[in-house]
């Protein structure tokens, strides 16, 4: 009788025998073997016995079933093959010659390339993840963005206007012709700083040609600014606002 | 605009394929990285067809501003920012339409990230984990934020830094050009000033060296195709262990004038004597 060794790495992680009744591989907790992994389709891939033959088929899986490093759709195992999920490996192995050399000896075929290939999540999967995600940026950012502009208030300084609403995911405040933040006079750089409109809407400030500030804080990396935040940079101040 | 720029790919010491890619157009000043993923040789194929299409597409719009863009307009943003955006999105129609064809091409996907300089303008895309970084002065700056399962989680403060680069995860993508016939791709805009230095980069770089040493290698490079050779050495040196990519763009570059070249001439005669 034939037998599958699950593992990860170098540790197994399960053994299970293969007899009249298919094996089903897969994320799932009602497959026969439970490979808990994103990488992992709900249902992989199966394995089964047929006239004397032990077969393997991918269910037409995302990230792929690969037998010695080759990625198939149907094939026969034999006692030696090294099948490869995500990246676990299966050993397939005659029950009766189980022994730690030949374990050993599987490891060095040649499914490990695909170990750490880069995979995506399985469609259902990456859907009911992103509906998560989206559900969750949303509760999160209602309060600070919804219905409210964010905008810039000179406090001091020589700049082309009092106040400046952040349409844009980039703003410059400086001199150069692409700044939205104008500052005048002979020795303004002309890049002095930089705001950034994350994806989440989130601003983030930047240091260009000068270091800003933030509430007297030198910006190293870029910062996240909250409402009232001070900003100093090239000898303007400013206050960051979400105007109603 | 004057840039200095350098290039190299290269398979790493463990992948027998190359399944990166880049492709550069300097006369419009863009710069393309993709990386590709799936059997057999699909994952080459799906990131020269994304970079290629790219920059046909850019190409393309440059010459003729009339032309067609694919998907919705970005507010808030510049023309060849939503160009570039456009171009991802069609790259990823192609990607996803090829994949659908071509039974063994079945899964196939690619990660991109491109930037597009104009003037002190850098219109910046990327889907994925493929990243872009900024050196300014000392301080380097991850441009980008990857579209993976552990960033996202690192993101909402259920994984540590420290946990998401010891993951067994770290692989898992939540965007893909190829996947689906619909991208979403994050765009955003830089100042660009004199003397920064701009690294694109497929995982295989980053995964084998921190910020630190990148910061050090682009600083200390003397020009930019050297900052690029240095960076794939030194991640196959640590590993190299996934295939390696590095795009490195140096704005106006100072440091490739009279000086550089003085510089590298007594470093040569050093040398021959």
């Amino acid at each position: 009788m034939s037998k599958l060794v699950l593992k990860f790495e170098n540790s197994v992680l399960k053994e299970l025998s293969v007899g009249a009744k298919e094996v089903s591989i897969g994320r799932s907790p009602d497959n026969g073997l439970v490979i808990d992994n994103p990488a992992v389709s709900h249902y992989h891939a199966r394995v089964f016995n047929e006239e004397g033959r032990l077969m393997l088929e991918d269910f037409g899986s995302m990230n792929g079933t690969f037998v010695n490093g080759q990625r198939v759709k149907m094939v026969t195992l034999k006692p030696g093959d090294s099948v490869g999920i995500g990246k676990h490996t299966i050993v397939v192995t005659d029950s009766r010659e189980v022994r730690a050399s030949s374990l050993d000896h599987d490891q060095s075929r040649p499914a490990a390339p695909k170990i750490n290939e880069t995979v995506m999540l399985d469609t259902k999967e990456r859907r009911d993840f992103l509906q998560k995600v989206a559900a969750v940026g949303e509760s999160a950012q209602v309060a600070p963005t919804r219905l409210k502009i964010p905008t810039l208030v000179v406090l001091e300084g020589r700049t082309d206007q009092r106040e400046y609403v952040l349409n844009d995911k980039l703003t410059v405040i400086g001199k150069s012709a692409m700044a939205t933040v104008k500052l005048r006079g002979w020795f303004a750089p002309k890049a002095a700083a930089q705001i950034n409109r994350r994806e989440d809407n989130s601003y983030y400030i930047g240091a260009a040609d000068r270091t800003p500030t933030v509430n007297g804080n030198a910006v190293g990396h870029p910062t996240k600014l909250a409402s009232g935040d001070i900003i100093e940079v090239a000898g303007v101040e400013l206050e960051f606002i979400y105007r109603d | 605009m004057v840039n200095d720029l350098g290039s190299r790919t290269d398979a790493g010491r463990v992948r027998e394929n190359n399944e990166d890619s880049f492709c550069i157009a300097p006369e419009i000043n863009l710069f393309v990285l993709s990386d590709g993923m799936g059997g057999q040789a699909s994952g080459e194929v799906a990131s020269r067809l994304a970079t290629e299409t790219i920059v046909a597409y850019c190409r393309e719009a440059q010459a003729t501003p009339s032309s067609a863009m694919t998907g919705a307009r970005i507010a808030g943003v510049s023309d060849n920012s939503n160009r570039l955006a456009s171009a991802i999105r069609l790259a990823n129609r192609a990607v996803h339409q090829a994949a659908e064809q071509t039974p063994e091409q079945r899964g196939m996907g690619a990660t991109v990230v491109a930037i597009w300089l104009a003037d002190q303008r850098m219109s910046l895309a990327h889907v994925g984990d493929s990243r872009a970084y900024r050196l300014r002065g000392e301080t380097l700056e991850q441009l980008t934020q990857d579209h993976s399962f552990v960033a996202d989680q690192v993101r909402r403060g259920s994984m540590t830094e420290q946990e998401a680069a010891s993951s067994n995860l770290q692989n898992v993508l939540l965007r893909a050009l190829g996947v689906d016939p619909e991208v979403q791709v994050d765009v955003d805009e830089h100042v660009l000033l004199e003397g920064d230095t701009i690294l694109l980069c497929s995982d295989g770089l980053t995964h084998e060296l921190s910020d630190a040493q990148i910061a050090g290698v682009l600083g200390d490079a003397e020009d930019a195709q050297d900052a690029a050779d240095r960076l794939v050495d030194l991640a196959n040196q640590a590993g190299g262990e996934d295939n390696i990519t590095a795009v490195v763009v140096r704005h106006a570059a100072k440091p490739a004038g009279t000086f550089a070249r003085v510089g590298r001439w007594l470093k040569g005669s050093e040398v021959q004597s």
